[in-house]
């Protein structure tokens, strides 16, 4: 029997440009950034720093100049630990996973206070730069890097085949980055909280066609400290927390494409991650208040909405123009601003979504919040969601 | 069967890297033949050609060649490019199911949008520094 894990604290930065260029009279520094966001987060959760077991962190970005940055904070914070300490690598889910190992520590008894938390800064660093990184991320070093793809040209290959398959249209996708602004037009943490209208989004520059500035990720610069513990400490405290109910995990065993030949937008990864979620919780999608999906673009909102059962095969997009995803809408995808809005910090973003869902559960978000929200979903991914980490939560009051 | 080949007055802008083992597909390819590994014991093949059987795991391989057919299953035309493509861009890649029942994801060639589900060949692209395949409509 494992003990249950709860979210009992949150603190996160505005999702922005903060990382100064090396020759800047001052620089933004990463642990003075996070270590704030500690102190903030254990306030928030009102419990003594001497509770904490372990520390997960996601790994910062190259660009960090601290090095074992995990091991830094634990002497900066001073913060003995008996549980683990440790930095977690894995894409895009970096810090699904980081949250996953402070979670094992609770579920094995080894801690009943454990965070999770890291810092994702990389503006300083141009796209095309930053790029020479990425592109070897996401495809084989020599038999696809060589033909130029980028991270996000996958998802923008999803995009043509769901709008051949699906008589879908660029249109209806680019829907999903007008409401995902208007979200995170109500989100004091989003980069970017101006609306849009359709026609603007679909008046930007190409990036990978068909999709254009609007309806792909932003450069960004975030970090976030979550405070997990041990259901009995959660009820201590007497505040409102979300108790982790449900959790799926499914890696297909392929990297980005699959060499024999699938139904590539199905998101087989998130189909079943996300089926294991819902059982372990005992719950349906139709239970579900919200979800805050990890969806670098447009296309992907849209396909694991689907893969996750919110909407059938092929009507995501459809769904997502007539409101169903907006909030007041049948389920609000995104209520942050998604990862167009919002920002995407990428080692960092999964831990955003655990902070808009503790907001959400916690009735806190403002003029964002879902009414009576009770249940939420998050997601997280790897390659061309080749990998999925699915969550279900619940609100405890 | 050969390729047409296309021989291209540049270097590569991210040449692959070769292996003892890799060598042969690279070496193949710049004189216009597209090959692979296939499974001696389960029959599978396999792309990229690889030093064991992803299938059975086995480590008894053939090389076969590939006819260098397929249809596009999607692709994009990528603007925001990192550095070394720069000079490239925009430029066209895709993801081609070869008749053999493979994916494999490539440069594809040509200017107007080209079809889904539409019949591609391979082709090699004989860059002065060594080769590349792409792929372009029928």
């Amino acid at each position: 029997m494992s003990n249950t894990v709860t979210i009992l604290g949150a603190a996160a930065l505005k999702v922005g440009k903060w990382q100064g260029s090396a020759d800047a009279p001052t620089q933004a520094l990463e642990h003075e950034t996070l270590a704030n966001l500690v102190v903030d987060a254990m306030r928030d959760a009102g419990v003594d720093r001497r509770e904490i077991n372990s520390l997960a962190f996601s790994l910062p970005r190259p660009y960090t100049q601290q090095k074992y940055f995990g091991t830094f904070m634990a002497n900066y914070l001073r913060l003995p630990c008996d549980g683990s300490v440790s930095e977690i690598m894995g894409n895009g889910m970096t810090a699904g996973l980081a949250f996953e190992a402070a979670s094992n520590d609770i579920r094995l008894g080894r801690s009943k206070v454990a965070l999770a938390l890291g810092v994702n800064f990389e503006t300083a660093i141009s796209a095309a730069e930053h790029m020479m990184s990425s592109m070897r991320t996401t495809g084989d070093v020599d038999f696809h890097v060589p033909f130029g793809f980028t991270p996000i040209s996958w998802y923008a290959m999803d995009a043509a085949r769901y709008i051949h398959e699906f008589k879908s249209s660029r249109e209806e996708l680019a829907s999903v980055a007008v409401k995902n602004r208007m979200h995170a037009s109500l989100n004091p943490i989003a980069q970017f909280r101006k609306p849009i209208t359709l026609e603007e989004v679909l008046a930007q520059p190409p990036i990978v066609e068909p999709l254009g500035l609007y309806e792909v990720p932003p450069r960004s610069d975030g970090a976030v400290c979550l405070v997990l513990a041990e259901e009995a400490v959660a009820r201590a405290s007497r505040r409102p927390y979300v108790r982790v109910k449900g959790r799926g995990f499914f890696h297909e065993g392929a990297h980005q494409i699959n060499e024999v030949p699938n139904d590539m937008i199905a998101l087989i990864a998130a189909q079943t991650a996300g089926r294991a979620a819902f059982a372990e919780a005992g719950v349906a999608p139709d239970d579900i208040d919200l979800a805050e999906i990890y969806a670098p673009c447009t296309i992907v909102e849209v396909l694991v909405s689907e893969a996750l059962g919110f909407a059938p095969r092929g009507h995501g997009a459809r769904m997502a123009r007539e409101g169903e995803t907006t909030l007041g809408g049948r389920i609000p995808i995104c209520t942050s601003g998604g990862l167009q809005s919002r920002g995407h910090p990428a080692y960092v973003t999964p831990f955003y979504s655990f902070v808009e869902i503790m907001d959400q559960l916690r009735h806190r978000a403002g003029e964002r919040q879902v009414a009576d929200a009770r249940l939420a979903v998050t997601s997280a991914e790897l390659g061309n969601y080749n990998a999925a980490l699915v969550h279900v939560l619940e609100a405890v009051h | 069967m050969t390729l047409p080949i296309i021989d291209l007055n540049q270097p590569r802008s991210y040449p692959p890297r070769v292996s003892a083992f890799t060598q042969r597909f690279w070496g193949a390819l710049q004189d216009g033949r597209f090959e692979t590994t296939r499974c001696a014991d389960c029959e599978r093949i396999t792309f990229p050609p690889k030093p064991f059987c992803p299938h059975c795991w086995s480590k008894n391989l053939t090389w076969v060649p590939l006819r260098g057919r397929g249809r596009l299953y999607s692709q994009t035309v990528v603007h925001a490019a990192p550095a070394v493509f720069r000079a490239e861009a925009p430029y066209r890649v895709g993801i081609v199911d070869l008749d053999e029942g493979l994916r494999i994801a490539t440069r594809i060639l040509c200017d107007a949008p080209p079809a889904l589900d539409a019949p591609v060949e391979i082709v090699v692209l004989r860059y002065v520094d060594g080769p590349l395949f792409a792929a372009r409509p029928l």
